[in-house]
């Protein structure tokens, strides 16, 4: 296959791929808000979870106390008791890279050797010329020669482009690497950008992917949910992408309710009837 | 013709009938407000009203600190930035940060840096901005419990809030929670701070003059002083999940 061809793959924006790609991506992640073992227990930093220490373990958000005689919540969130783990799930908080995330990615300065990237984490992340295009095979002779070498350019993005790409490598010391090599990454030309909490983003996506379906089939609309809060979203026509817009902000301010999806499905019908779409 | 004002306190902080010069008890506080998440651009933030004490703080990280050169490899830094208005005390306050603000900022940071992980985030900052837009004794106190409730506001992972008040003496009469012209004209001031993860005390300071055995005592006022806010405290972080609950559940019904 020649580049042309990967690039075109690469941009088209098909339906039932990108559904397909939110629904696989993180499975265990998802079940969180929904869990019916999850509690609507608000909990807040320091609250004293359990003091039985022996059958329960600290989870994720918690806090096993220095004399062992506790376990305390680290965040504002829910709190959650999976099997012997007490876990908190965050309401709040900020998005931190993780190998393997597929994230929205705003490109904001470029230079010969590599791009730099916004990606709504602490730290700017860099994407070099080598992780945007896959190496020809051709390129590399019929013995594997030296590869070639006028492919270490950045003219295939510029400053202000909207990318998906996928994490290669993220850790506490050094900026996250990107790639958009592979199904489903690559630039976007059209469509809106939204911007949520990121501890929000399982609820918008919902329990296997039910909420997001809801919201696609609803509003006749195409919606790529990344880890980093940001949402791409493109709709028939304004109206029904400024209803969807609005019925995911409902979802970010409902986030730790209960029965959201059954809600979301009438707020979505009743505003349909309201504007007048159908 | 521009208003002298003369610095004049009163003979007596206390009134015939026993009470203090605004009508409160010894170890009653002022009316306490508290509210989280009143900046809408910054991360996390909260906005209280203690007394005559009106103090916004904001909070923002973890992200790249500038400048550059106060960036630690093997932590992140937390900066602490308390600034008060130029209305909010009697004398036009002068704008740039001052001794007594610096002071300020560097006590707060250094009660709120137990509680914060700072070590998972090299190389990044938590910045906490406190804007005092009225001032009428115990900022000091009152900064450091809105900080840590805008801190938990913000999602930050932390050990527990903290809360401060400041206890004193006033004509040889402990009292908790000073005002501005008890601070003034009192005998001691004793502002400190409790953790509650560990119970320990993250800030202390004092100014005056009392003797040991009144210090006991002190502390030992100070601490129902503050479970009383530290219940205000987490009222006030609950409070804005918990609104959008009862209207959701209310609009089923």
């Amino acid at each position: 296959m020649s580049f042309k061809d990967e690039e075109q793959v690469i941009n088209d924006d098909n339906q039932e791929e990108e559904e397909e790609a939110v629904n696989t991506e993180e499975d265990s992640e998802l079940d969180e808000f929904e869990d019916e073992e999850t509690t609507r227990n608000l909990v807040v930093p320091g609250e004293i979870l359990t003091t039985d220490t022996k059958t329960y373990l600290p989870g994720r958000g918690t806090l096993l106390t220095h004399d062992r005689s506790k376990i305390i919540s680290l965040n504002i969130g829910l709190k959650q008791t999976k099997k012997n783990y007490i876990n908190v799930i965050p309401l709040r908080g900020f998005y931190t890279p993780r190998p393997g995330d597929k994230v929205l990615a705003l490109v904001t300065d470029k230079n010969p050797v590599k791009y730099r990237l916004d990606i709504n984490a602490k730290d700017d992340a860099i994407l070099k010329p080598k992780n945007t295009m896959k190496r020809g095979r051709m390129s590399r002779g019929m013995r594997g020669g030296p590869p070639e070498r006028d492919n270490s350019n950045t003219e295939m993005y510029e400053i202000g482009d909207i990318l998906i790409a996928k994490i290669l490598s993220a850790d506490r010391l050094n900026s996250p690497e990107l790639t958009t090599v592979g199904k489903y990454l690559g630039k976007k030309n059209n469509g809106i950008v939204i911007s949520i909490d990121p501890p929000k983003i399982p609820r918008v996506i919902g329990r296997e992917g039910s909420m997001i379906k809801n919201l696609k089939n609803l509003t006749k609309s195409t919606i790529f949910v990344t880890q980093n809060g940001r949402i791409w979203l493109k709709g028939e026509d304004i109206a029904h992408e400024r209803l969807l817009i609005d019925a995911i902000r409902k979802i970010e301010r409902e986030a730790h309710t209960v029965g959201l999806t059954d809600r979301m499905t009438d707020y979505i019908e009743n505003e349909k009837k309201k504007r007048g779409l159908n | 013709m521009p208003l002298i004002i003369k610095d004049e306190y009163p003979e007596k902080l206390f009134r015939d009938d026993g009470k203090r010069l605004d009508g409160r008890d010894k170890t009653e506080l002022r009316p306490i407000k508290m509210e989280v998440g009143v900046v809408e651009n910054a991360d996390g933030s909260a906005y209280l009203e203690w007394g005559n004490n009106k103090i916004l703080a904001a909070v923002y990280g973890p992200r790249e600190v500038h400048p550059h050169h106060l960036a630690k490899p093997d932590r992140g830094i937390l900066r602490v930035f308390y600034r008060m208005t130029t209305y909010s005390v009697f004398e036009r306050k002068r704008p740039a940060p001052g001794r007594r603000e610096k002071e300020i900022s560097m006590v707060i940071s250094d009660c709120l840096k137990p509680l914060l992980f700072l070590e998972l985030y090299p190389g990044s900052s938590f910045e906490v901005f406190i804007e005092v837009l009225d001032a009428d004794g115990g900022t000091r106190c009152a900064a450091t419990t809105i900080a840590a409730l805008a801190l938990a506001d913000a999602g930050i992972p932390m050990k527990s809030l903290v809360t401060a008040v400041a206890v004193g003496k006033i004509d040889d009469e402990l009292v908790v929670d000073l005002s501005g012209i008890e601070d003034k004209a009192g005998q001691a001031d004793l502002p400190c701070a409790i953790t509650w993860f560990n119970e320990e005390l993250s800030l202390l300071q004092f100014d005056g003059e009392m003797d040991l055995k009144q210090m006991e005592k002190f502390l030992s006022l100070a601490k129902t002083a503050l479970s009383e806010i530290y219940e205000i405290q987490l009222e006030a972080l609950k409070k804005k999940y918990i609104d959008i609950q009862e209207e959701v559940s209310g609009g089923n019904n």
